[in-house]
């Protein structure tokens, strides 16, 4: 079972994809998958917020914000909740330092780990993030990143067995 | 209270209007503050933009919004949907974007309607 929730920032998508994990997850154990980077307070501030958020409701938390692929023993078997896509993404395109990767090589790698993710995990939630709506046409770099983002989103969509839109905290079904 | 959210320029006060006739509602433009007759209904038009100068000014939005709901249980909110973009460099625009998506969810949860609008088409999501 992979259900993928998409939603914008401040959007409730969190709680809602770690609704989805606890309904999903069974008696298995429930992985949580920190994609983001913890580089200053700001980051920080926020993985702490969402820890919070998390406490008490069984998630054993694996930084991985990058190279999803080197975690597969270890969840073998049980439930993962990836969060987020959107930093994954940013840190496979731009985490080694010098020139950003094409966008085309970040989306494969990304869709092949996951592939495998897939079919390794016993269930599987993926948080994604909508970054595609708000009207501005970026420089060549971060357009990049969204066309990556983009790709994956979709190739997700297709391997998931439901899709979820989160607006102002609301659930939306997109497929399943 | 009826909460209509959706993307820049897609019609979401002409929605709201063409629900009833013109003269039943009184629309505010980015405030919560004007006196309403009796009798009609208060619209709040960009409500994102009155919580860009909440924050602005270091108020707290949440309270007075929530205060104003209580005050107006009959209103219309019409806010711009602003979350569904690449993250700001700069602080005050991210928070502005969370701290307003952290409001519509509230406002969602007490409001008896929620529609999204797309191309002047509103969708019914609670």
């Amino acid at each position: 079972m992979m259900i993928l929730v998409m939603g914008g920032s401040g959007s409730g998508k969190s709680a809602y994809a770690e609704q989805c994990m606890i309904d999903i997850a069974g008696e298995k154990q429930k992985y949580y998958l920190a994609t983001m980077q913890l580089r200053d307070p700001e980051t920080r501030a926020k993985a702490e917020k969402h820890r919070r958020a998390r406490k008490g409701k069984g998630f054993l938390t694996i930084e991985q914000p990058r190279s999803v692929r080197l975690v597969l023993e270890q969840v073998e078997g049980n439930a993962v909740l990836l969060e987020c896509m959107s930093n994954l993404t940013a840190n496979e395109m731009f985490g080694e330092g010098g020139l950003p990767q094409p966008w085309e090589t970040v989306a494969e790698t990304i869709v092949r780990d996951m592939e495998a993710l897939n079919g390794r995990a016993a269930a599987l939630v993926v948080v994604t993030n909508n970054v595609f709506e708000d009207g501005v046409l970026y420089e060549e770099t971060t357009r990049a990143y969204q066309k990556a983002l983009g790709s994956i989103n979709e190739r997700l969509a297709a391997m998931a067995d439901r899709v979820v839109e989160v607006v102002a905290g609301i659930p939306l079904l997109i497929k399943g | 209270m009826k909460l209509v959210i959706g993307g820049f320029a897609q019609g979401k006060l002409n929605y709201v209007l063409q629900d009833s006739s013109l003269d039943a509602w009184v629309v505010l433009d980015g405030t919560l503050a004007g006196g309403v007759p009796q009798g009609k209904r208060v619209v709040v038009n960009h409500l994102h933009q009155w919580i860009r100068e909440c924050l602005r000014d270091g108020a707290d939005p949440e309270k007075e919004i929530l205060a104003f709901v209580e005050r107006n249980p009959q209103c219309v909110l019409i806010s711009d949907e602003i979350g569904n973009g690449i993250v700001p460099l700069d602080a005050f625009e991210r928070e502005y974007r969370e701290r307003t998506g952290r409001i519509l969810i509230r406002l969602a949860g007490l409001a008896e309607e929620v529609v999204r609008v797309i191309c002047g088409i509103g969708q019914k999501i609670k």
